[in-house]
Order: structure tokens, then sequence, then C-alpha cells
């Protein structure tokens, strides 16, 4: 059972709309619709389709987080911005020390493109990261049902064999601890510049 | 940054602010609140970035499924002639024989797999937000309804401390014990609960189940359980299949 309804313009395309609420047929149909040209990419450039499928998994994790920050236009076009993003990886990756035997292709795609991704979204990414890493699976379990999949408590409640009520404190308990867990970090960033 | 305590009601409505499920007038009256308050702006923002951190999280591991299912395999590859499939074959025999050995070796024994089949942890009691001194209780029994039985069991073991003939603590500490297969502290926590416990009956049926797993069913007979509306009949069939 879901529990939002989103409610958006018309004018938004549906892979906004999809990506904005966690929708896993959209990250489908944007792997259906542009995975190929980004493995085609990275197939020419000394890498293998796993490299291709990692690169891109990166693309859509940023991709996601600029949709849900409101930092994308709905006319923006997702596979150009995939692209993009993947190929910068690819080739942070094929500069590397491991990878500098690699040759790279040209792609006239490329130099066509303006790289407008490159502004801290990854630094924003890990730090998010730390942030999920500090829950024990147990509220994760809790919290990635209600936060991400979007289910109502009772659904929750159903789901774990716990009553609602429960459910609900248990809730609260977990963000409370990553509340603390951020004002800590919060108290250090502050004494560090004193 | 707001330093003290966020109470629940505070925290649920800046939450339903941030999920967007409040209704127009709500959400109209707390931008009110938040233009005045620049402590409720920290909170939400706050709130914003752990939700979003949460939903990075499970964003990350839909893409890991999604991306697996996209996965092609790469060529397989013939090294110098080698027929690797015709290995693989052998070490297949070799593993399935290994492993039916290994099961022969480590199989259960009839008490362990009764206990296996009708042990279940008791599902403990409703968690509310009630008044502070039942906090510490409380904090255990979210811990122990998520299967941190090992926290559950620190906690409530310094409350019972301060409070021995506490038959609640003793009742689910013995039952974390259970859970993690600590037979030897669960024991006693059980036997020495009295007749008058609401959780007598309870502690009879867990208790007939740790002699099991402790491999003595002789004293678990012994138990007067067969007569109790809720438990007599599983101890029944039990006992039977003992016979």
């Amino acid at each position: 059972m879901e529990r939002i309804k989103d409610t958006y313009l018309v004018s938004e395309p549906s892979w906004l709309v999809g990506l904005r609420r966690n929708d896993p047929a959209t990250i489908r149909a944007l792997y259906d619709r542009h995975l190929p040209s980004v493995r085609q990419y990275v197939l020419q450039n000394s890498g293998t389709t796993n490299d291709a499928q990692d690169v891109f998994q990166e693309a859509v994790t940023v991709l996601w987080l600029k949709v849900k920050e409101g930092q994308l236009v709905p006319d923006s076009d997702p596979g150009g911005f995939l692209f993009r993003v993947a190929k910068n990886k690819w080739l942070d990756t094929v500069r590397s020390a491991a990878h500098k035997h690699m040759k790279v292709v040209h792609d006239d795609r490329i130099d066509a493109m303006e790289t407008d991704v490159d502004d801290g979204i990854e630094e924003r990414i890990v730090r998010l990261r730390g942030v999920y890493e500090k829950l024990d699976d147990k509220c994760r379990a809790v919290l990635d049902q209600f936060y991400f999949e979007r289910k109502d408590l009772a659904t929750i409640a159903q789901n774990m064999g716990i009553e609602e009520e429960s459910i609900r404190t248990i809730k609260y308990r977990c963000m409370m601890k990553l509340r603390a867990f951020r004002k800590t970090i919060a108290g250090e960033e502050n004494n560090e510049a004193v | 940054m707001n330093q003290g305590r966020l109470d629940r009601t505070r925290f649920e409505r800046i939450e339903a602010y941030v999920l967007g499920s409040m209704s127009a007038d709500e959400r109209a009256l707390f931008e009110q609140e938040l233009a005045g308050d620049p402590a409720l702006r920290s909170e939400l923002e706050l709130q914003r970035e752990n939700t979003l951190a949460i939903e990075l999280g499970g964003m990350e591991r839909m893409l890991k499924n999604v991306s697996a299912e996209h996965r092609t395999p790469e060529l397989d590859r013939d090294v110098s002639g080698t027929n690797w499939k015709n290995y693989l074959k052998y070490a297949a025999v070799v593993a399935i024989v290994l492993s039916g050995a290994f099961w022969v070796l480590t199989r259960p024994s009839t008490n362990e797999r009764l206990f296996a089949e009708h042990f279940e942890a008791d599902p403990g009691l409703p968690v509310a937000m009630g008044a502070s001194t039942d906090l510490a209780f409380s904090d255990a029994m979210v811990a122990y309804k998520l299967g941190d039985y090992s926290e559950a069991r620190a906690k409530w073991a310094a409350l019972l401390q301060a409070d021995p003939g506490n038959d609640t603590l003793a009742f689910y500490i013995g039952s974390a014990a259970l859970a993690m297969d600590d037979v030897a502290a669960a024991v006693p926590l059980f036997e020495n609960l009295h007749a008058g416990s609401a959780f007598h009956d309870k502690a009879q049926w867990y208790l007939f189940l740790a002699y099991l797993k402790a491999g003595d069913p002789a004293k678990a007979k012994t138990l007067p359980i067969d007569d109790s509306p809720v438990y007599g009949e599983r101890a029944r069939a039990i006992k039977a299949e003992l016979e």
C-alpha cells in the first residue's frame, strides 16, 4: 500500500515524477532506454559491460538526487544527463593510475556537452551515505519502508509482525538516533571552526 | 541548530511537511510558524537531510537490483583449450558428496529439531511513548522487537538489578536469552517465575522448550503443561513425538 499520493504538475514528464516517487518501473525504464549508449561508450574505451553498469548506476544516483533537490527543470533530457555523468565517471576511471594504459576513443558528443554536474553533488552523496550507514539494520528495515517505499505504518506493522504503535515509536527513536548523530557532527564541525 | 529534545508531536509535524502529507491549511500554518521560528527551520533542514539519506540508501539498493537485472554476462573465455566445464562437473559432484557427509555429521538431534519447529520468540509488549519512567524498559523492548536480543538483555538486566522481583523483566530477559540460544541463562529465569505471575504459563512453555534444547526431554515431560489451554496441545504433540 502506498502512503502518499504525489501531486505534480501535468507538464512534468513521467520519468521526473517517477524518480521523485522512487518508482522502480521508472528506474527500469531509464536502464532500458539509456544504458545501451553508455555501455557502447565504455566498451569503446577499454571498459567492460560491468564497468558500464557501474558508471551508469552512479549516474542514475546523481540524476535521482538532482530531481529530489529540484535542481532539474522538467524539460531536461535524462538520457543526455545520464550519458554525460557516466562518461565523466568513466573518463575519471580511465585516467586513474590503474588504467593509464587505456586509450580513449574520441566522441563528438563529448565536446558538445557541458560538464554541468560537477557541482559538489558527489561530496553530497558521500555525506548522505555516511548518515545512512549510521543506522543499524533494524532501524533501516523500518525507515526504508516508511520513507523510501512510502508504506504506511499499518502495512509496515503487518509486514514485520509488530503493532502499529510500536512501529511508530521505533521510527521516532531511530530518527532521533540519526538526529543525535548529526548534532554531534555539527558540534564537532563548529568546534573545528572556532 | 537546536540542541534540545525534539518531542514526537513536533517531529511528526515536521515529517508530514517534509513528506508532503499535510493538508493545505496545515501547511500554510506550518509555514507561518517557520517564518518566525529559526529553531523549527533548523529542525526542518535536519529532518530533510536525514530523510534524504534514508531515501538514498533505499535508492542505491534498488539500483543494485535493477542493475543486476540488466547485467549481461561477459563473454566466456576458453583458456588455452582447457575443458573447464568438465572440471566444474567434477567439482559439483565432490561438493554434493561433501555436503551430504557434512549433513550426516551435523544433523540436529530430535530435541533440537523439535525446539526449532516450535520455538518462536515472544512478540513482546506494545511500545508506546509513555511516561519517562518506562523509557528504559520500552527502549529495550524496541530492541527486542527488532530482534536485537543482546541489546535488550543488557538494558533489562540493569533494570532487574534495581528491581529483582519484577516478573516482566525476568520473563523478557529469559525470552531474549532463549532466542539467543543461551539456555543456561534462560532456564533459571523461567523456573523462578511464581505461579501468580501473568507470565507464568508462557514461562512454563518456554521452559519446556528450553529443557528440550538443553537435551533434557525427561525434565520437559515433568512440567504440568498438558492442560494449558494455550500450550497444552502443542506440548502433548511434542511429548507424543518424544515417545
